[in-house]
């Protein structure tokens, strides 16, 4: 049995052997230890015998001396098998296949998994990567990068923080902090509210503490609107005061605006190449044309092909030509004017807070200067004006 | 001499009793039915075919005679034949 297992994997062959002096042969087969066996006559001068693949050699000096000549009858055992297996084509186009198949999936996105979200806004997230195509089953190498992946995530959720992408293998994992909705304050020490700019009080909601103003007073910054003290002069309490105070407030804002400006736009036209890159030499597979447009702006990523868990050194860059246009725009002075105005509107907001509501505006004063117009606009806001202060009580 | 050592080695076998094939270098035979012979202590294969097999012995030959023979397995000291035996006989070297 052992002997048949041994015959099985070394591999052996079938010879026959042919010579007037076959017996001989096998006397010094035996006489030098090489292991023959299963030996047949077939006619008078051939005799077929086996033997291991590995003492074929050692029997051609034996063969000569005994003038006998060898013809290979058979060849038997694994390593036969095993050639014939490989280079049958079949095994051959399978194995390719296989390696081939295994490429593509490991340049796959197999799972997404989100870290540090409630279920709520891990569903919204996971919705929100598939509008960008992170989804499972998408190629690695198709998606941009994971800043880029991360910025635009972060644009479209607003319940999000920061979300930190990280891509290890096949799996994308999104890291999320949560914005923290604004809790119940915590208990207020003693305080006042006072203005913070001059104002004409035009609204007032006290919830805690005494109003100190009246409507339509006029109001200095620091001047007290609702104090923290309650109650009867001997009886007095401290409390800390809550409530809010709407104003009217005046802002003044410069703006220039030149009437001719020139600025790059990107026409909507747009190439897609794609290649496959080792170090640097780079071999074009989609897009070979030039973009029929001359101005563009090229913006390249590259991505790493994987196998199984190692990074080759291959690289697939998708390189995405975006055609641009230098444009000049001219305003006319009312266009211009209009212009000045919605930006002087933009920094008025940005100045205020989210309640103030611009109530008037008015053109003070335009001039045009060196293909510029400069105007001053006069802005009436309705703002809360209200501001905290601690009261520190002395002893 | 050579008489005289033989000697000793018969009467030790006899005496002693010793296995005769390890002390005289004579070839045990083992059959099985008429499928296999089995033969240990052989010197070389003088012939070798499907009818007849001669083996060289330290004293004379193996003659083996039947049908359809091979040799199964063959070692320096061992063969092992396979066929249809129906023949084995000594033929004994002239004394000289």
């Amino acid at each position: 049995m052992k002997e048949y297992i041994r015959e099985l994997f070394s591999g052996y062959v079938r010879i026959k052997v042919i010579g007037s002096y076959t017996e001989l042969f096998i006397n010094r087969c035996i006489e030098y230890k090489i292991p023959i066996w299963d030996i047949a006559r077939l006619d008078h001068e051939t005799i077929i015998l086996s033997l291991y693949i590995s003492d074929v050699r050692r029997i051609r000096p034996h063969l000569k001396r005994t003038r006998c000549k060898v013809r290979i009858h058979e060849r038997k055992g694994f390593p036969f098998i095993l050639k014939r297996v490989i280079y049958s084509r079949g095994f051959l186009t399978g194995a390719i296949s296989c390696l081939l198949l295994l490429f593509i999936l490991s340049n796959m996105v197999w799972s997404i998994t989100v870290n540090g979200a409630t279920p709520e806004v891990e569903h919204k997230l996971k919705q929100a990567a598939v509008e960008i195509g992170v989804t499972k089953g998408k190629f690695i190498f198709q998606l941009p990068s994971n800043q880029e992946l991360q910025r635009q995530i972060t644009e479209k959720m607003e319940e999000i923080t920061w979300v930190g992408v990280k891509r290890s293998g096949t799996t994308y994992h999104f890291e999320v902090v949560q914005k923290q909705l604004p809790e119940k304050q915590p208990a207020l020490s003693p305080r006042h509210i006072v203005a913070k700019k001059k104002a004409i009080v035009t609204k007032m909601y006290v919830e805690e503490g005494q109003a100190q103003v009246e409507e339509n007073a006029y109001v200095k910054p620091g001047q007290l609107l609702i104090s923290g003290f309650i109650g009867k002069e001997d009886k007095s309490e401290l409390v800390p005061a809550k409530g809010e105070v709407f104003g009217r407030t005046w802002y003044i804002s410069n703006v220039s605006v030149p009437l001719t400006s020139t600025f790059l736009t990107n026409t909507g036209e747009r190439k897609t190449s794609y290649s496959i890159g080792l170090r640097h030499f780079h071999i074009p597979i989609w897009g070979f044309l030039k973009p029929e447009f001359s101005e563009f702006e090229t913006v390249k990523h590259k991505t790493n092909l994987r196998f199984l868990k190692w990074d080759l050194p291959l690289t697939f860059q998708t390189k995405k030509m975006l055609g641009t246009e230098e444009v000049t725009r001219t305003y006319s002075k009312s266009e211009a004017l209009e212009a000045a105005r919605s930006v002087a509107r933009k920094d008025i907001e940005d100045k205020t807070s989210d309640k103030a509501e611009i109530k008037k505006e008015k053109i003070l004063h335009h001039e045009e200067e060196n293909g510029k117009v400069n105007v001053k606009i006069h802005f009436e806001v309705i703002e809360q004006i209200g501001k905290d202060i601690p009261i520190i009580q002395g002893d | 001499m050579a008489k005289w050592k033989h000697n000793l080695k018969t009467w030790l076998t006899r005496r002693l009793e010793l296995p005769a094939d390890a002390v005289m270098d004579l070839p045990r035979i083992t059959m099985v039915g008429q499928l296999h012979i089995y033969i240990e202590n052989h010197q070389g294969v003088l012939k070798f075919s499907n009818e007849e097999v001669r083996l060289l012995l330290k004293q004379g030959q193996l003659l083996i005679k039947g049908k359809d023979f091979m040799l199964k397995t063959i070692l320096p000291e061992e063969i092992l034949l396979e066929g249809k035996i129906e023949h084995v006989s000594y033929l004994e070297r002239p004394e000289n």
